[in-house]
Protein backbone atom coordinates (compact mmCIF):
# COMPACT_ATOMS: atom_id res chain seq x y z
CA UNK A 1 0.00 0.00 0.00
CA UNK A 2 1.22 3.53 -0.69
CA UNK A 3 2.00 5.86 2.21
CA UNK A 4 -0.69 8.46 1.52
CA UNK A 5 -3.51 5.88 1.32
CA UNK A 6 -2.30 4.10 4.48
CA UNK A 7 -2.20 7.46 6.22
CA UNK A 8 -5.71 8.50 5.15
CA UNK A 9 -7.33 5.19 6.13
CA UNK A 10 -5.70 5.30 9.56
CA UNK A 11 -6.56 8.99 10.04
CA UNK A 12 -10.27 8.39 9.35
CA UNK A 13 -10.43 5.29 11.55
CA UNK A 14 -8.68 7.21 14.34
CA UNK A 15 -11.12 10.14 14.14
CA UNK A 16 -13.95 7.65 14.74
CA UNK A 17 -11.98 5.94 17.54
CA UNK A 18 -11.22 9.28 19.23
CA UNK A 19 -14.85 10.42 19.12
CA UNK A 20 -16.18 7.12 20.48
CA UNK A 21 -13.37 6.68 23.02
CA UNK A 22 -13.73 10.16 24.53
CA UNK A 23 -17.48 9.58 25.05
CA UNK A 24 -17.33 6.15 26.68
CA UNK A 25 -14.01 6.49 28.51
CA UNK A 26 -11.93 3.99 26.55
CA UNK A 27 -8.73 4.43 24.59
CA UNK A 28 -9.76 3.61 21.06
CA UNK A 29 -7.57 0.50 20.76
CA UNK A 30 -10.81 -1.38 20.17
CA UNK A 31 -11.01 0.24 16.71
CA UNK A 32 -7.35 1.00 15.98
CA UNK A 33 -5.91 -2.49 16.71
CA UNK A 34 -8.19 -4.53 14.37
CA UNK A 35 -7.93 -1.91 11.60
CA UNK A 36 -4.14 -2.22 11.79
CA UNK A 37 -3.82 -5.98 12.17
CA UNK A 38 -6.73 -7.33 10.12
CA UNK A 39 -7.16 -4.67 7.45
CA UNK A 40 -3.74 -3.05 7.06
CA UNK A 41 -1.82 -6.25 7.95
CA UNK A 42 0.50 -4.50 10.39
CA UNK A 43 2.48 -6.50 12.97
CA UNK A 44 0.64 -6.86 16.32
CA UNK A 45 3.56 -5.20 18.18
CA UNK A 46 3.13 -2.01 16.18
CA UNK A 47 -0.64 -2.27 16.63
CA UNK A 48 -0.28 -2.40 20.42
CA UNK A 49 2.22 0.50 20.27
CA UNK A 50 -0.39 2.42 18.27
CA UNK A 51 -3.01 1.53 20.86
CA UNK A 52 -0.83 3.10 23.59
CA UNK A 53 -0.55 6.26 21.45
CA UNK A 54 -4.32 6.31 20.89
CA UNK A 55 -5.06 5.90 24.61
CA UNK A 56 -2.83 8.82 25.62
CA UNK A 57 -4.15 11.00 22.77
CA UNK A 58 -7.79 10.26 23.69
CA UNK A 59 -7.16 10.96 27.36
CA UNK A 60 -5.18 14.18 26.88
CA UNK A 61 -7.29 15.38 23.93
CA UNK A 62 -10.48 15.11 25.95
CA UNK A 63 -8.96 16.23 29.26
CA UNK A 64 -8.86 19.96 28.59
CA UNK A 65 -12.64 20.05 27.99
CA UNK A 66 -13.55 17.75 30.86
CA UNK A 67 -11.35 19.69 33.31
CA UNK A 68 -13.06 22.93 32.28
CA UNK A 69 -16.55 21.45 32.58
CA UNK A 70 -15.56 19.69 35.81
CA UNK A 71 -17.29 16.40 35.01
CA UNK A 72 -14.16 14.34 35.71
CA UNK A 73 -13.81 13.54 39.40
CA UNK A 74 -10.09 14.03 39.97
CA UNK A 75 -10.26 12.78 43.58
CA UNK A 76 -11.96 9.52 42.73
CA UNK A 77 -9.69 9.11 39.70
CA UNK A 78 -6.53 9.66 41.70
CA UNK A 79 -7.72 7.35 44.54
CA UNK A 80 -8.38 4.54 42.03
CA UNK A 81 -5.22 5.25 40.03
CA UNK A 82 -3.07 3.97 42.93
CA UNK A 83 -4.52 0.49 42.28
CA UNK A 84 -4.43 0.74 38.49
CA UNK A 85 -0.78 1.74 38.19
CA UNK A 86 0.24 -0.90 40.76
CA UNK A 87 -1.73 -3.54 38.82
CA UNK A 88 -0.15 -2.40 35.55
CA UNK A 89 3.39 -2.85 36.89
CA UNK A 90 2.60 -6.32 38.28
CA UNK A 91 0.93 -7.22 34.98
CA UNK A 92 3.91 -6.07 32.91
CA UNK A 93 6.27 -8.03 35.15
CA UNK A 94 4.36 -11.32 34.86
CA UNK A 95 3.32 -10.90 31.20
CA UNK A 96 6.32 -12.92 30.05
CA UNK A 97 5.10 -15.97 32.01
CA UNK A 98 1.45 -15.98 30.99
CA UNK A 99 -0.12 -16.70 27.62
CA UNK A 100 -2.17 -13.87 26.12
CA UNK A 101 -4.71 -16.31 24.70
CA UNK A 102 -6.06 -17.64 27.97
CA UNK A 103 -6.14 -14.10 29.45
CA UNK A 104 -8.12 -12.76 26.52
CA UNK A 105 -10.59 -15.61 26.85
CA UNK A 106 -11.01 -14.94 30.59
CA UNK A 107 -11.39 -11.19 30.31
CA UNK A 108 -13.68 -11.46 27.29
CA UNK A 109 -15.92 -13.75 29.34
CA UNK A 110 -15.88 -11.38 32.34
CA UNK A 111 -16.91 -8.52 30.06
CA UNK A 112 -19.80 -10.52 28.61
CA UNK A 113 -21.03 -11.49 32.09
CA UNK A 114 -20.88 -7.84 33.19
CA UNK A 115 -23.31 -6.95 30.39
CA UNK A 116 -26.12 -8.39 32.55
CA UNK A 117 -26.01 -5.86 35.44
CA UNK A 118 -25.23 -3.11 32.94
CA UNK A 119 -28.31 -3.85 30.83
CA UNK A 120 -30.43 -4.11 33.98
CA UNK A 121 -29.78 -0.42 34.72
CA UNK A 122 -29.78 0.68 31.08
CA UNK A 123 -32.57 3.27 31.57
CA UNK A 124 -31.10 4.81 34.75
CA UNK A 125 -30.28 8.50 34.22
CA UNK A 126 -28.89 9.16 37.72
CA UNK A 127 -27.91 6.60 40.39
CA UNK A 128 -30.00 6.65 43.60
CA UNK A 129 -28.31 8.87 46.19
CA UNK A 130 -25.76 6.86 48.20
CA UNK A 131 -24.80 7.46 51.82
CA UNK A 132 -21.22 8.70 52.17
CA UNK A 133 -19.55 6.40 54.69
CA UNK A 134 -16.33 4.51 55.58
CA UNK A 135 -13.28 5.12 53.39
CA UNK A 136 -15.40 7.07 50.91
CA UNK A 137 -16.28 9.52 53.69
CA UNK A 138 -12.71 9.72 55.02
CA UNK A 139 -11.40 10.55 51.55
CA UNK A 140 -14.42 12.68 50.66
CA UNK A 141 -15.19 10.68 47.50
CA UNK A 142 -18.15 12.73 46.36
CA UNK A 143 -18.73 15.47 43.86
CA UNK A 144 -21.07 17.35 41.60
CA UNK A 145 -21.27 18.59 38.05
CA UNK A 146 -23.57 20.91 36.18
CA UNK A 147 -25.69 19.62 33.29
CA UNK A 148 -26.12 21.79 30.20
CA UNK A 149 -29.60 22.85 31.34
CA UNK A 150 -28.09 24.26 34.53
CA UNK A 151 -29.10 21.51 36.96
CA UNK A 152 -26.43 20.64 39.52
CA UNK A 153 -26.03 16.88 39.93
CA UNK A 154 -24.59 15.79 43.27
CA UNK A 155 -23.37 12.27 43.99
CA UNK A 156 -21.54 10.17 46.59
CA UNK A 157 -19.31 7.21 45.80
CA UNK A 158 -19.99 3.88 47.48
CA UNK A 159 -18.07 0.57 47.70
CA UNK A 160 -14.56 2.11 47.33
CA UNK A 161 -13.02 -1.28 48.19
CA UNK A 162 -14.78 -3.02 45.32
CA UNK A 163 -13.81 -0.10 43.09
CA UNK A 164 -10.14 -0.49 44.04
CA UNK A 165 -10.28 -4.26 43.44
CA UNK A 166 -11.83 -3.69 40.00
CA UNK A 167 -9.09 -1.17 39.20
CA UNK A 168 -6.34 -3.56 40.26
CA UNK A 169 -7.75 -6.05 37.74
CA UNK A 170 -8.02 -3.28 35.14
CA UNK A 171 -4.37 -2.41 35.75
CA UNK A 172 -3.32 -6.05 35.48
CA UNK A 173 -5.11 -6.33 32.12
CA UNK A 174 -3.38 -3.16 30.90
CA UNK A 175 0.03 -4.45 31.90
CA UNK A 176 -0.55 -7.95 30.56
CA UNK A 177 -2.27 -7.19 27.27
CA UNK A 178 -1.06 -3.66 26.50
CA UNK A 179 -4.57 -2.29 26.26
CA UNK A 180 -6.19 0.56 28.17
CA UNK A 181 -8.92 -1.54 29.81
CA UNK A 182 -11.16 1.54 29.95
CA UNK A 183 -14.17 -0.78 29.76
CA UNK A 184 -13.19 -2.39 33.07
CA UNK A 185 -12.62 1.00 34.69
CA UNK A 186 -16.01 2.33 33.61
CA UNK A 187 -17.70 -0.88 34.80
CA UNK A 188 -16.09 -0.60 38.26
CA UNK A 189 -17.24 2.99 38.69
CA UNK A 190 -20.70 2.46 37.22
CA UNK A 191 -21.64 -0.89 38.78
CA UNK A 192 -19.67 -0.93 42.06
CA UNK A 193 -19.20 2.73 43.02
CA UNK A 194 -22.54 3.89 41.57
CA UNK A 195 -21.36 7.15 40.02
CA UNK A 196 -23.35 8.95 37.31
CA UNK A 197 -22.40 7.43 33.92
CA UNK A 198 -20.78 10.60 32.57
CA UNK A 199 -18.64 10.91 35.70
CA UNK A 200 -17.56 7.28 35.25
CA UNK A 201 -16.58 7.65 31.58
CA UNK A 202 -14.76 10.99 31.97
CA UNK A 203 -12.94 9.81 35.11
CA UNK A 204 -11.94 6.64 33.25
CA UNK A 205 -10.77 8.93 30.46
CA UNK A 206 -8.41 10.64 32.90
CA UNK A 207 -7.18 7.34 34.30
CA UNK A 208 -6.43 5.52 31.04
CA UNK A 209 -3.97 8.25 30.03
CA UNK A 210 -2.00 7.90 33.27
CA UNK A 211 -1.98 4.08 33.09
CA UNK A 212 -0.90 4.09 29.44
CA UNK A 213 1.84 6.66 30.09
CA UNK A 214 3.20 4.35 32.79
CA UNK A 215 3.85 1.58 30.25
CA UNK A 216 4.64 3.79 27.23
CA UNK A 217 8.36 3.94 28.06
CA UNK A 218 8.69 0.17 27.65
CA UNK A 219 6.95 0.13 24.27
CA UNK A 220 8.87 3.13 22.99
CA UNK A 221 12.29 1.75 24.00
CA UNK A 222 11.37 -1.62 22.48
CA UNK A 223 10.73 0.07 19.12
CA UNK A 224 6.99 -0.69 19.04
CA UNK A 225 5.94 2.94 18.52
CA UNK A 226 6.31 3.37 14.75
CA UNK A 227 6.10 7.05 13.61
CA UNK A 228 4.36 6.15 10.32
CA UNK A 229 1.50 4.75 12.44
CA UNK A 230 1.81 7.18 15.38
CA UNK A 231 1.27 10.27 13.20
CA UNK A 232 -2.16 9.50 11.67
CA UNK A 233 -3.37 7.81 14.88
CA UNK A 234 -2.40 10.74 17.15
CA UNK A 235 -3.73 13.41 14.77
CA UNK A 236 -6.96 11.51 14.05
CA UNK A 237 -7.63 10.77 17.72
CA UNK A 238 -7.06 14.40 18.74
CA UNK A 239 -9.57 15.54 16.08
CA UNK A 240 -12.03 12.81 17.09
CA UNK A 241 -11.71 13.56 20.81
CA UNK A 242 -12.56 17.22 20.26
CA UNK A 243 -15.78 16.07 18.53
CA UNK A 244 -16.58 13.44 21.16
CA UNK A 245 -16.14 15.76 24.15
CA UNK A 246 -18.60 18.24 22.63
CA UNK A 247 -21.15 15.45 22.24
CA UNK A 248 -20.63 14.07 25.74
CA UNK A 249 -21.27 17.27 27.69
CA UNK A 250 -24.70 17.52 26.01
CA UNK A 251 -25.55 13.81 26.11
CA UNK A 252 -27.87 12.10 28.57
CA UNK A 253 -26.37 9.51 30.93
CA UNK A 254 -28.72 6.85 29.55
CA UNK A 255 -27.47 7.49 26.00
CA UNK A 256 -23.84 7.23 27.13
CA UNK A 257 -24.60 3.94 28.92
CA UNK A 258 -26.30 2.49 25.82
CA UNK A 259 -23.30 3.34 23.62
CA UNK A 260 -21.00 1.93 26.30
CA UNK A 261 -22.98 -1.35 26.42
CA UNK A 262 -22.52 -1.74 22.64
CA UNK A 263 -18.80 -0.98 22.90
CA UNK A 264 -18.50 -3.47 25.76
CA UNK A 265 -20.17 -6.20 23.72
CA UNK A 266 -17.88 -5.42 20.77
CA UNK A 267 -14.81 -5.40 22.99
CA UNK A 268 -15.72 -8.76 24.59
CA UNK A 269 -16.36 -10.30 21.18
CA UNK A 270 -13.03 -9.01 19.85
CA UNK A 271 -11.13 -10.49 22.82
CA UNK A 272 -12.80 -13.87 22.55
CA UNK A 273 -12.31 -14.03 18.76
CA UNK A 274 -8.64 -13.19 19.23
CA UNK A 275 -8.34 -15.90 21.89
CA UNK A 276 -9.89 -18.38 19.46
CA UNK A 277 -7.24 -17.47 16.91
CA UNK A 278 -9.06 -15.20 14.44
CA UNK B 1 -8.16 35.30 35.32
CA UNK B 2 -10.92 37.91 35.14
CA UNK B 3 -11.30 38.75 38.81
CA UNK B 4 -8.30 37.17 40.49
CA UNK B 5 -4.67 36.80 39.61
CA UNK B 6 -3.20 33.36 38.93
CA UNK B 7 -2.59 32.15 42.44
CA UNK B 8 -1.01 28.76 43.12
CA UNK B 9 -2.81 28.63 46.47
CA UNK B 10 -6.30 29.09 45.03
CA UNK B 11 -7.97 25.84 43.85
CA UNK B 12 -10.01 27.61 41.16
CA UNK B 13 -7.04 29.22 39.50
CA UNK B 14 -5.09 25.95 39.88
CA UNK B 15 -7.85 24.15 38.01
CA UNK B 16 -7.68 26.80 35.31
CA UNK B 17 -3.89 26.51 35.07
CA UNK B 18 -4.32 22.74 34.74
CA UNK B 19 -6.76 23.25 31.83
CA UNK B 20 -4.44 25.70 30.08
CA UNK B 21 -1.38 23.46 30.50
CA UNK B 22 -3.26 20.41 29.18
CA UNK B 23 -4.60 22.29 26.17
CA UNK B 24 -1.17 23.76 25.35
CA UNK B 25 0.47 20.33 25.59
CA UNK B 26 -2.08 18.75 23.28
CA UNK B 27 -1.96 21.59 20.73
CA UNK B 28 1.85 21.65 20.75
CA UNK B 29 2.02 17.89 20.28
CA UNK B 30 -0.54 18.00 17.45
CA UNK B 31 1.33 20.81 15.66
CA UNK B 32 4.73 19.06 15.95
CA UNK B 33 3.31 15.76 14.68
CA UNK B 34 1.53 17.58 11.83
CA UNK B 35 4.81 19.27 10.79
CA UNK B 36 6.67 15.93 10.80
CA UNK B 37 3.85 14.32 8.83
CA UNK B 38 3.79 17.11 6.23
CA UNK B 39 7.57 16.83 5.76
CA UNK B 40 7.35 13.06 5.37
CA UNK B 41 4.41 13.08 2.97
CA UNK B 42 5.99 15.81 0.84
CA UNK B 43 8.78 13.39 -0.13
CA UNK B 44 7.37 9.92 0.41
CA UNK B 45 3.60 9.98 -0.32
CA UNK B 46 3.90 7.30 -3.02
CA UNK B 47 6.41 5.01 -1.23
CA UNK B 48 5.32 1.47 -0.43
CA UNK B 49 4.53 1.13 3.29
CA UNK B 50 6.03 -2.36 3.64
CA UNK B 51 9.59 -1.07 3.97
CA UNK B 52 8.55 1.07 6.96
CA UNK B 53 6.44 -1.60 8.64
CA UNK B 54 8.78 -4.59 8.87
CA UNK B 55 8.96 -5.54 12.56
CA UNK B 56 12.35 -6.64 13.67
CA UNK B 57 13.03 -6.14 17.37
CA UNK B 58 16.41 -7.89 17.22
CA UNK B 59 17.81 -5.11 15.07
CA UNK B 60 17.02 -2.17 17.36
CA UNK B 61 17.86 0.56 16.57
CA UNK B 62 15.88 -0.14 13.40
CA UNK B 63 17.52 2.62 11.44
CA UNK B 64 14.17 3.61 9.97
CA UNK B 65 12.98 5.44 13.08
CA UNK B 66 14.42 6.64 16.42
CA UNK B 67 13.81 4.66 19.65
CA UNK B 68 15.76 6.75 22.15
CA UNK B 69 15.89 10.38 23.26
CA UNK B 70 19.42 10.78 21.90
CA UNK B 71 18.51 9.41 18.46
CA UNK B 72 15.49 11.75 18.34
CA UNK B 73 17.76 14.68 19.23
CA UNK B 74 20.27 13.89 16.49
CA UNK B 75 17.42 13.27 14.02
CA UNK B 76 15.90 16.66 14.81
CA UNK B 77 19.14 18.41 13.84
CA UNK B 78 18.80 16.99 10.33
CA UNK B 79 15.01 17.67 10.26
CA UNK B 80 14.26 13.95 9.99
CA UNK B 81 10.41 13.70 9.76
CA UNK B 82 10.23 10.55 11.93
CA UNK B 83 12.26 12.24 14.69
CA UNK B 84 9.89 15.23 14.59
CA UNK B 85 6.88 12.88 14.89
CA UNK B 86 8.57 11.04 17.77
CA UNK B 87 9.18 14.39 19.50
CA UNK B 88 5.46 15.16 19.16
CA UNK B 89 4.72 11.76 20.72
CA UNK B 90 7.00 12.56 23.67
CA UNK B 91 5.19 15.87 24.23
CA UNK B 92 1.88 13.98 24.20
CA UNK B 93 3.30 11.41 26.60
CA UNK B 94 4.33 14.18 28.98
CA UNK B 95 0.81 15.61 29.34
CA UNK B 96 -0.62 12.91 31.68
CA UNK B 97 2.53 13.14 33.82
CA UNK B 98 2.26 16.93 34.04
CA UNK B 99 -1.43 16.51 34.84
CA UNK B 100 -0.68 14.30 37.84
CA UNK B 101 2.15 16.59 38.96
CA UNK B 102 -0.07 19.69 38.79
CA UNK B 103 -2.86 17.83 40.64
CA UNK B 104 -0.40 17.62 43.51
CA UNK B 105 -0.41 21.43 43.69
CA UNK B 106 -4.19 21.47 43.26
CA UNK B 107 -4.68 19.26 46.32
CA UNK B 108 -2.08 21.27 48.24
CA UNK B 109 -4.06 24.42 47.40
CA UNK B 110 -7.18 22.71 48.73
CA UNK B 111 -5.16 21.85 51.89
CA UNK B 112 -6.09 18.20 51.37
CA UNK B 113 -3.13 16.42 52.93
CA UNK B 114 -4.42 12.86 52.30
CA UNK B 115 -4.74 13.54 48.61
CA UNK B 116 -1.34 15.20 48.40
CA UNK B 117 0.15 11.89 49.68
CA UNK B 118 -2.07 9.81 47.43
CA UNK B 119 -1.16 11.86 44.34
CA UNK B 120 2.53 11.78 45.26
CA UNK B 121 2.27 7.97 45.39
CA UNK B 122 0.66 7.81 41.95
CA UNK B 123 3.31 10.19 40.55
CA UNK B 124 6.10 8.07 42.06
CA UNK B 125 4.69 4.82 40.60
CA UNK B 126 4.16 6.53 37.24
CA UNK B 127 7.69 7.90 37.04
CA UNK B 128 9.20 4.62 38.22
CA UNK B 129 7.23 2.73 35.62
CA UNK B 130 8.02 5.17 32.79
CA UNK B 131 11.70 5.70 33.46
CA UNK B 132 12.94 2.64 35.33
CA UNK B 133 11.03 -0.36 33.97
CA UNK B 134 12.39 -0.05 30.39
CA UNK B 135 15.83 -0.66 31.94
CA UNK B 136 14.84 -3.73 33.99
CA UNK B 137 15.11 -7.02 32.04
CA UNK B 138 12.10 -8.54 33.93
CA UNK B 139 9.78 -6.14 32.09
CA UNK B 140 11.22 -6.62 28.65
CA UNK B 141 10.09 -10.16 27.91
Amino acid sequence: MIVILFFLILLLASIAAGALGSIVGIGGGLIVIPILTLFLRVDIHYAIGASIVSIIATSSGAAATYVKDRITNLRIGMFLETATTTGAIIGAAIAAYLGATILEAIFGTILIISLVPLVRKIGEEYPPRQELKGIAKKLNLQGDYVERDGRKIEYNATNPGKGLAGMLVAGLISGLLGIGSGTFKVLSMDLAMKLPMKVSTTTSNFMIGVTAAASAGIYFARGDVNPLITAPVALGILIGASIGTRLLVKARNTAVRKIFALVLAGSALEMILRALGF
Amino acid sequence: MEHDAMNLKDPNSMNRILGIVLRSGVVLSGVVIAIGTALFIANHSLDDTSSYLAYNPSSIPHGSFPVSISSIASGLLSLDPFSIIALGFLVLLATPVVRVALSLFLFAAEKDRKFVYLTATVLAILLFSMLATPLIPLFNG
